[in-house]
Protein backbone atom coordinates (compact mmCIF):
# COMPACT_ATOMS: atom_id res chain seq x y z
CA UNK A 1 0.00 0.00 0.00
CA UNK A 2 2.96 2.48 1.04
CA UNK A 3 4.19 1.59 -2.37
CA UNK A 4 1.16 2.28 -4.18
CA UNK A 5 0.57 5.58 -2.23
CA UNK A 6 3.84 6.61 -3.27
CA UNK A 7 3.87 5.82 -6.92
CA UNK A 8 0.02 6.94 -7.49
CA UNK A 9 0.49 7.94 -10.81
CA UNK A 10 2.55 5.13 -12.67
CA UNK A 11 -0.19 2.97 -11.01
CA UNK A 12 -3.07 5.03 -12.43
CA UNK A 13 -1.73 4.84 -15.79
CA UNK A 14 -1.32 1.05 -15.47
CA UNK A 15 -4.72 0.90 -14.99
CA UNK A 16 -6.21 2.74 -17.51
CA UNK A 17 -3.80 1.24 -20.05
CA UNK A 18 -5.13 -2.06 -18.89
CA UNK A 19 -8.85 -0.90 -19.26
CA UNK A 20 -8.48 0.50 -22.29
CA UNK A 21 -7.07 -2.71 -24.05
CA UNK A 22 -9.36 -4.66 -22.48
CA UNK A 23 -11.99 -2.55 -23.75
CA UNK A 24 -10.77 -2.45 -27.27
CA UNK A 25 -9.51 -6.17 -27.89
CA UNK A 26 -12.13 -7.89 -30.06
CA UNK A 27 -14.77 -9.60 -27.71
CA UNK A 28 -18.17 -11.48 -27.88
CA UNK A 29 -20.13 -7.91 -26.60
CA UNK A 30 -18.11 -5.39 -28.72
CA UNK A 31 -17.80 -2.17 -26.11
CA UNK A 32 -17.67 1.05 -27.39
CA UNK A 33 -14.20 1.73 -29.13
CA UNK A 34 -14.04 5.09 -28.31
CA UNK A 35 -14.18 4.52 -24.86
CA UNK A 36 -11.11 2.10 -25.16
CA UNK A 37 -8.95 4.75 -27.19
CA UNK A 38 -10.00 7.03 -24.48
CA UNK A 39 -8.57 4.96 -22.03
CA UNK A 40 -5.56 4.24 -24.08
CA UNK A 41 -4.30 7.86 -24.72
CA UNK A 42 -5.16 8.79 -20.93
CA UNK A 43 -3.17 6.42 -19.43
CA UNK A 44 -0.16 6.60 -22.31
CA UNK A 45 -0.49 10.42 -21.53
CA UNK A 46 -0.05 9.85 -17.56
CA UNK A 47 2.58 7.33 -18.54
CA UNK A 48 4.52 10.04 -20.35
CA UNK A 49 4.06 12.36 -17.14
CA UNK A 50 5.80 9.85 -14.87
CA UNK A 51 9.10 9.63 -17.37
CA UNK A 52 9.62 13.51 -17.72
CA UNK A 53 13.33 13.94 -17.03
CA UNK A 54 14.82 16.30 -14.72
CA UNK A 55 16.81 18.35 -17.01
CA UNK A 56 16.83 17.49 -20.81
CA UNK A 57 17.30 19.21 -24.36
CA UNK A 58 13.75 20.55 -25.73
CA UNK A 59 14.60 18.80 -29.23
CA UNK A 60 15.13 15.51 -27.86
CA UNK A 61 11.85 15.57 -25.80
CA UNK A 62 9.81 16.49 -27.94
CA UNK A 63 11.28 13.88 -30.50
CA UNK A 64 11.11 11.21 -27.75
CA UNK A 65 7.65 11.68 -26.54
CA UNK A 66 6.62 12.07 -30.59
CA UNK A 67 8.43 8.29 -31.15
CA UNK A 68 7.69 6.73 -28.50
CA UNK A 69 4.28 7.96 -27.75
CA UNK A 70 3.87 6.41 -31.78
CA UNK A 71 5.09 3.24 -30.73
CA UNK A 72 2.82 2.52 -28.07
CA UNK A 73 -0.11 3.72 -29.26
CA UNK A 74 0.12 1.93 -33.05
CA UNK A 75 1.37 -1.24 -30.35
CA UNK A 76 -1.98 -0.99 -28.82
CA UNK A 77 -3.51 -0.80 -32.28
CA UNK A 78 -1.47 -3.53 -33.77
CA UNK A 79 -2.15 -6.63 -30.73
CA UNK A 80 -6.28 -4.75 -31.24
CA UNK A 81 -7.07 -4.63 -34.47
CA UNK A 82 -10.11 -7.17 -36.04
CA UNK A 83 -7.88 -7.52 -39.39
CA UNK A 84 -4.41 -8.99 -39.90
CA UNK A 85 -3.87 -6.65 -42.90
CA UNK A 86 -4.34 -3.45 -40.49
CA UNK A 87 -1.93 -5.09 -37.77
CA UNK A 88 0.68 -5.31 -40.29
CA UNK A 89 -0.03 -2.03 -41.45
CA UNK A 90 0.52 -0.81 -37.45
CA UNK A 91 3.32 -2.83 -36.77
CA UNK A 92 5.40 -0.91 -39.75
CA UNK A 93 4.10 2.42 -38.26
CA UNK A 94 5.80 0.71 -34.71
CA UNK A 95 8.42 -0.53 -36.65
CA UNK A 96 9.50 2.97 -37.56
CA UNK A 97 9.12 4.89 -34.78
CA UNK A 98 11.16 2.28 -32.98
CA UNK A 99 13.82 3.05 -35.75
CA UNK A 100 13.13 6.71 -34.89
CA UNK A 101 13.85 5.63 -30.89
CA UNK A 102 17.36 4.42 -32.46
CA UNK A 103 18.38 6.99 -34.32
CA UNK A 104 17.76 9.60 -30.90
CA UNK A 105 20.42 6.49 -29.24
CA UNK A 106 22.80 7.45 -32.04
CA UNK A 107 22.64 4.14 -33.42
CA UNK A 108 22.06 5.62 -37.28
CA UNK A 109 22.94 2.07 -38.49
CA UNK A 110 20.70 0.13 -36.89
CA UNK A 111 17.80 2.51 -37.73
CA UNK A 112 18.44 1.73 -41.50
CA UNK A 113 19.25 -1.77 -41.42
CA UNK A 114 16.09 -2.13 -39.57
CA UNK A 115 13.79 0.10 -41.84
CA UNK A 116 14.99 -1.81 -44.40
CA UNK A 117 15.23 -5.65 -43.30
CA UNK A 118 11.70 -5.30 -41.18
CA UNK A 119 9.48 -2.88 -43.24
CA UNK A 120 11.32 -3.82 -46.22
CA UNK A 121 11.47 -7.55 -46.20
CA UNK A 122 9.67 -8.68 -42.87
CA UNK A 123 6.18 -6.68 -43.52
CA UNK A 124 6.10 -6.92 -46.87
CA UNK A 125 6.73 -11.15 -46.70
CA UNK A 126 3.68 -11.09 -43.98
CA UNK A 127 1.49 -8.80 -46.13
CA UNK A 128 1.99 -11.35 -48.61
CA UNK A 129 1.32 -14.20 -46.58
CA UNK A 130 -2.37 -12.90 -45.32
CA UNK A 131 -3.41 -11.78 -48.89
CA UNK A 132 -2.10 -15.77 -49.90
CA UNK A 133 -4.15 -17.19 -46.99
CA UNK A 134 -7.06 -14.44 -45.17
CA UNK A 135 -10.18 -15.08 -46.98
CA UNK A 136 -12.26 -12.38 -47.62
CA UNK A 137 -14.66 -10.82 -45.17
CA UNK A 138 -14.58 -10.95 -41.05
CA UNK A 139 -13.68 -14.70 -39.95
CA UNK A 140 -14.25 -15.82 -36.68
CA UNK A 141 -11.42 -16.27 -34.67
CA UNK A 142 -10.07 -12.54 -35.28
CA UNK A 143 -13.32 -11.44 -33.79
CA UNK A 144 -12.62 -13.34 -30.59
CA UNK A 145 -9.57 -13.41 -28.30
CA UNK A 146 -8.34 -15.84 -25.89
CA UNK A 147 -8.97 -14.90 -22.25
CA UNK A 148 -8.85 -11.11 -22.65
CA UNK A 149 -9.23 -9.83 -18.75
CA UNK A 150 -7.37 -12.48 -17.54
CA UNK A 151 -4.47 -11.80 -20.00
CA UNK A 152 -4.22 -8.30 -19.79
CA UNK A 153 -4.38 -8.30 -16.02
CA UNK A 154 -1.26 -10.33 -15.76
CA UNK A 155 0.61 -8.13 -18.67
CA UNK A 156 0.19 -5.27 -16.83
CA UNK A 157 0.80 -6.66 -13.49
CA UNK A 158 4.10 -7.67 -15.46
CA UNK A 159 4.66 -4.34 -16.96
CA UNK A 160 4.56 -2.64 -13.23
CA UNK A 161 6.74 -5.02 -11.65
CA UNK A 162 9.31 -4.27 -15.01
CA UNK A 163 8.77 -0.53 -14.44
CA UNK A 164 9.42 -0.27 -10.36
CA UNK A 165 12.69 -2.43 -11.21
CA UNK A 166 14.21 0.06 -13.77
CA UNK A 167 12.86 2.89 -11.42
CA UNK A 168 14.40 1.78 -8.56
CA UNK A 169 17.59 0.87 -10.15
CA UNK A 170 18.28 4.50 -10.43
CA UNK A 171 20.18 4.76 -13.73
CA UNK A 172 20.58 8.04 -13.68
CA UNK A 173 21.15 9.83 -17.21
CA UNK A 174 23.58 9.37 -19.22
CA UNK A 175 27.10 11.30 -18.80
CA UNK A 176 28.68 13.51 -21.81
CA UNK A 177 30.23 11.07 -23.64
CA UNK A 178 33.64 12.54 -22.94
CA UNK A 179 33.66 12.03 -19.72
CA UNK A 180 32.68 8.36 -20.21
CA UNK A 181 34.99 7.78 -21.97
CA UNK A 182 38.06 9.63 -20.06
CA UNK A 183 36.39 7.38 -17.34
CA UNK A 184 36.65 3.93 -19.37
CA UNK A 185 40.07 4.31 -20.30
CA UNK A 186 41.20 4.73 -16.82
CA UNK A 187 39.72 1.46 -16.53
CA UNK A 188 41.55 0.10 -19.18
CA UNK A 189 44.67 1.28 -17.48
CA UNK A 190 44.07 -1.56 -14.54
CA UNK A 191 41.91 -4.16 -16.21
CA UNK A 192 42.09 -4.83 -19.86
CA UNK A 193 38.95 -4.43 -21.29
CA UNK A 194 36.74 -7.91 -22.36
CA UNK A 195 35.70 -6.91 -26.17
CA UNK A 196 38.40 -3.93 -26.94
CA UNK A 197 37.55 -3.27 -30.15
CA UNK A 198 33.63 -2.88 -28.97
CA UNK A 199 34.80 0.35 -27.15
CA UNK A 200 34.64 3.89 -29.37
CA UNK A 201 37.44 5.34 -30.38
CA UNK A 202 37.27 8.76 -27.96
CA UNK A 203 37.54 10.84 -31.29
CA UNK A 204 34.04 9.17 -32.74
CA UNK A 205 30.70 8.99 -31.91
CA UNK A 206 29.23 5.95 -30.53
CA UNK A 207 27.11 4.68 -33.32
CA UNK A 208 29.47 5.49 -36.05
CA UNK A 209 29.60 3.15 -38.60
CA UNK A 210 33.21 2.43 -38.58
CA UNK A 211 33.18 1.70 -34.63
CA UNK A 212 30.25 -1.08 -35.28
CA UNK A 213 32.41 -2.25 -38.14
CA UNK A 214 35.12 -2.60 -35.87
CA UNK A 215 33.00 -4.43 -33.41
CA UNK A 216 31.41 -6.93 -36.00
CA UNK A 217 34.04 -8.31 -37.81
CA UNK A 218 36.59 -7.83 -35.21
CA UNK A 219 34.84 -9.14 -31.61
CA UNK A 220 32.56 -11.12 -33.07
CA UNK A 221 33.68 -12.47 -36.11
CA UNK A 222 32.72 -15.99 -35.56
CA UNK A 223 29.12 -14.92 -34.16
CA UNK A 224 28.78 -13.07 -38.00
CA UNK A 225 29.94 -16.11 -39.14
CA UNK A 226 27.12 -18.11 -37.61
CA UNK A 227 24.39 -15.85 -38.15
CA UNK A 228 25.19 -16.39 -41.90
CA UNK A 229 24.97 -20.09 -42.02
CA UNK A 230 21.90 -19.28 -40.07
CA UNK A 231 20.28 -17.53 -42.78
CA UNK A 232 21.57 -19.61 -45.13
CA UNK A 233 19.96 -22.87 -43.32
CA UNK A 234 16.49 -20.67 -42.42
CA UNK A 235 15.98 -20.34 -46.41
CA UNK A 236 16.79 -23.83 -46.87
CA UNK A 237 14.13 -24.61 -44.27
CA UNK A 238 11.77 -22.41 -45.55
CA UNK A 239 11.82 -23.42 -49.18
CA UNK A 240 11.55 -27.40 -47.65
CA UNK A 241 8.72 -26.30 -45.49
CA UNK A 242 6.64 -24.13 -48.01
CA UNK A 243 3.38 -26.69 -49.72
CA UNK A 244 2.91 -26.86 -53.47
CA UNK A 245 -0.07 -27.79 -55.25
CA UNK A 246 1.03 -30.73 -57.50
CA UNK A 247 4.04 -31.28 -55.81
CA UNK A 248 6.75 -33.04 -58.32
CA UNK A 249 9.96 -34.22 -56.79
CA UNK B 1 11.09 13.22 -12.31
CA UNK B 2 13.42 10.39 -14.01
CA UNK B 3 16.65 10.03 -15.60
CA UNK B 4 17.31 9.95 -19.49
CA UNK B 5 17.90 5.82 -19.62
CA UNK B 6 15.30 5.10 -17.57
CA UNK B 7 12.28 6.10 -19.99
CA UNK B 8 13.69 4.82 -23.14
CA UNK B 9 13.95 1.37 -21.08
CA UNK B 10 10.20 2.25 -19.99
CA UNK B 11 9.32 2.12 -23.57
CA UNK B 12 11.00 -1.00 -23.92
CA UNK B 13 9.36 -2.65 -21.45
CA UNK B 14 5.85 -1.24 -22.62
CA UNK B 15 6.59 -2.72 -26.34
CA UNK B 16 7.67 -6.17 -25.06
CA UNK B 17 4.58 -6.52 -22.77
CA UNK B 18 2.80 -5.33 -25.32
CA UNK B 19 3.72 -7.52 -28.04
CA UNK B 20 3.19 -10.75 -24.84
CA UNK B 21 -0.39 -9.56 -24.37
CA UNK B 22 -1.10 -9.89 -28.22
CA UNK B 23 0.86 -13.05 -28.62
CA UNK B 24 -1.18 -14.73 -25.75
CA UNK B 25 -4.48 -12.93 -26.65
CA UNK B 26 -5.02 -13.01 -30.09
CA UNK B 27 -6.09 -16.44 -32.39
CA UNK B 28 -4.89 -15.30 -35.35
CA UNK B 29 -1.38 -17.10 -36.79
CA UNK B 30 -0.26 -13.95 -38.31
CA UNK B 31 -1.44 -11.79 -35.60
CA UNK B 32 0.43 -14.02 -32.96
CA UNK B 33 3.86 -13.44 -35.22
CA UNK B 34 3.44 -10.26 -35.52
CA UNK B 35 3.22 -9.85 -31.63
CA UNK B 36 6.41 -11.82 -31.31
CA UNK B 37 8.27 -9.33 -33.67
CA UNK B 38 7.13 -6.32 -31.30
CA UNK B 39 8.88 -8.18 -28.55
CA UNK B 40 11.86 -8.49 -30.57
CA UNK B 41 11.51 -4.71 -31.12
CA UNK B 42 11.29 -4.26 -27.25
CA UNK B 43 14.23 -6.16 -26.95
CA UNK B 44 16.36 -4.43 -29.26
CA UNK B 45 15.41 -0.81 -27.54
CA UNK B 46 16.48 -1.75 -24.18
CA UNK B 47 19.92 -3.51 -25.86
CA UNK B 48 20.93 -0.39 -27.26
CA UNK B 49 20.05 1.80 -24.48
CA UNK B 50 22.31 -0.55 -22.55
CA UNK B 51 24.78 -0.45 -24.80
CA UNK B 52 24.89 3.84 -24.99
CA UNK B 53 24.47 3.68 -20.97
CA UNK B 54 27.98 1.61 -20.80
CA UNK B 55 29.94 3.52 -23.67
CA UNK B 56 29.96 0.63 -26.04
CA UNK B 57 29.15 -0.75 -29.24
CA UNK B 58 27.92 -4.45 -27.89
CA UNK B 59 24.69 -3.77 -27.71
CA UNK B 60 24.25 -2.34 -31.23
CA UNK B 61 25.93 -5.67 -32.01
CA UNK B 62 23.81 -7.13 -30.58
CA UNK B 63 20.89 -6.07 -31.64
CA UNK B 64 21.94 -6.59 -35.28
CA UNK B 65 22.56 -10.02 -34.63
CA UNK B 66 18.88 -9.82 -33.14
CA UNK B 67 17.59 -8.67 -36.35
CA UNK B 68 19.52 -11.77 -38.46
CA UNK B 69 17.32 -13.66 -36.04
CA UNK B 70 14.27 -12.29 -36.48
CA UNK B 71 14.17 -12.53 -39.93
CA UNK B 72 15.23 -16.23 -39.92
CA UNK B 73 11.80 -16.68 -37.59
CA UNK B 74 9.47 -14.83 -40.04
CA UNK B 75 10.83 -16.79 -42.95
CA UNK B 76 10.34 -19.65 -41.27
CA UNK B 77 7.25 -19.02 -39.35
CA UNK B 78 5.38 -17.70 -42.18
CA UNK B 79 6.13 -21.18 -44.22
CA UNK B 80 4.92 -22.51 -41.31
CA UNK B 81 1.97 -21.06 -41.71
CA UNK B 82 1.06 -21.46 -45.04
CA UNK B 83 1.59 -25.09 -44.13
CA UNK B 84 -0.72 -25.29 -42.15
CA UNK B 85 -3.29 -23.07 -43.41
CA UNK B 86 -3.37 -25.41 -46.69
CA UNK B 87 -4.45 -28.36 -45.00
CA UNK B 88 -6.94 -26.50 -42.28
CA UNK B 89 -8.04 -23.50 -44.66
CA UNK B 90 -8.25 -21.77 -41.68
CA UNK B 91 -5.77 -19.67 -39.58
CA UNK B 92 -7.32 -20.12 -36.16
CA UNK B 93 -4.44 -21.36 -33.78
CA UNK B 94 -7.20 -23.28 -31.82
CA UNK B 95 -7.69 -26.20 -34.85
CA UNK B 96 -4.09 -27.33 -33.75
CA UNK B 97 -4.61 -27.22 -29.75
CA UNK B 98 -4.84 -31.16 -30.54
CA UNK B 99 -1.06 -30.86 -30.29
CA UNK B 100 -0.69 -30.18 -26.57
CA UNK B 101 0.54 -32.44 -23.77
CA UNK B 102 -2.05 -34.70 -23.33
CA UNK B 103 -2.51 -33.41 -19.29
CA UNK B 104 -3.47 -30.18 -20.63
CA UNK B 105 -7.60 -28.41 -20.77
CA UNK B 106 -8.51 -27.04 -24.05
CA UNK B 107 -8.02 -24.11 -24.40
CA UNK B 108 -11.59 -22.09 -23.74
CA UNK B 109 -11.85 -19.16 -26.31
CA UNK B 110 -15.56 -18.54 -27.19
CA UNK B 111 -16.87 -21.39 -29.81
CA UNK B 112 -15.38 -23.66 -30.30
CA UNK B 113 -12.99 -24.37 -33.22
CA UNK B 114 -13.61 -26.89 -36.29
CA UNK B 115 -11.36 -28.63 -37.81
CA UNK B 116 -13.18 -28.60 -41.46
CA UNK B 117 -12.69 -31.73 -43.15
CA UNK B 118 -10.25 -33.25 -44.21
CA UNK B 119 -9.68 -32.85 -47.94
CA UNK B 120 -7.62 -36.15 -49.66
CA UNK B 121 -4.01 -35.58 -49.39
CA UNK B 122 -1.74 -34.78 -51.45
CA UNK B 123 1.66 -36.86 -51.71
CA UNK B 124 4.80 -36.26 -53.24
CA UNK B 125 5.07 -38.72 -56.24
CA UNK B 126 7.94 -39.44 -58.13
CA UNK B 127 7.85 -38.46 -62.11
CA UNK B 128 8.27 -41.10 -64.49
CA UNK B 129 12.01 -41.11 -65.39
CA UNK B 130 13.00 -43.37 -68.26
CA UNK B 131 11.88 -47.04 -68.15
CA UNK B 132 12.09 -49.68 -65.45
CA UNK B 133 15.54 -51.57 -65.21
CA UNK B 134 16.13 -54.72 -66.52
CA UNK B 135 19.42 -55.68 -65.39
CA UNK B 136 20.78 -58.91 -67.02
CA UNK B 137 24.40 -59.86 -65.40
CA UNK B 138 24.98 -62.97 -67.89
CA UNK B 139 25.20 -61.00 -71.56
CA UNK B 140 26.81 -57.96 -72.12
CA UNK B 141 26.98 -58.02 -76.10
CA UNK B 142 24.30 -57.39 -78.52
CA UNK B 143 21.74 -60.10 -77.56
CA UNK B 144 21.71 -58.18 -74.08
CA UNK B 145 21.32 -54.88 -75.76
CA UNK B 146 18.34 -56.35 -77.75
CA UNK B 147 16.69 -57.71 -74.41
CA UNK B 148 17.11 -54.44 -72.72
CA UNK B 149 16.25 -52.27 -74.70
CA UNK B 150 12.55 -54.07 -75.12
CA UNK B 151 9.82 -52.08 -74.43
CA UNK B 152 12.22 -48.53 -74.29
CA UNK B 153 11.98 -45.80 -76.46
CA UNK B 154 15.33 -44.78 -78.68
CA UNK B 155 15.80 -41.95 -76.97
CA UNK B 156 16.31 -43.24 -73.46
CA UNK B 157 18.63 -46.46 -75.41
CA UNK B 158 21.02 -43.94 -76.50
CA UNK B 159 23.14 -43.15 -73.29
CA UNK B 160 22.76 -47.24 -72.58
CA UNK B 161 24.44 -48.04 -76.52
CA UNK B 162 27.24 -45.47 -76.10
CA UNK B 163 28.61 -47.20 -72.94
Amino acid sequence: MNWIAEHILLVTALVLMAAGIFVLFPKRVLLPRTLGWLLTLAGVVALAVTLIPEESPLTENILFYLFSGTAILCGVLMITSHYPVYGALWFALVTLSVCGLFLLQSAPFLAAATIVVYAGAIIVTFLFVIMLAQQSGRSVYDQRSRQPLLATIGAFVMLGALLATIHEAKLGSIEPVAVATSKISAEQAEVPAINPLSQPRPDQPLGSMHGLGRSLFGDYLFAVELAGTLLLIASIGAILLSPRKGQVT
Amino acid sequence: MTGDVERYLAVGAVLFILGALGFLTRRNLIMMMLSAEMMLHGVSLTLVTFGRLHNTIEGQAFTIFALTVAACEAGLALALILALFQQSQSLDVDLWSGLREPDLPAPTSGEPAVLPAPTEQEFPRLAPAGRAPQISRTSEGAGGMGSLAAGASPASNQPLGSR
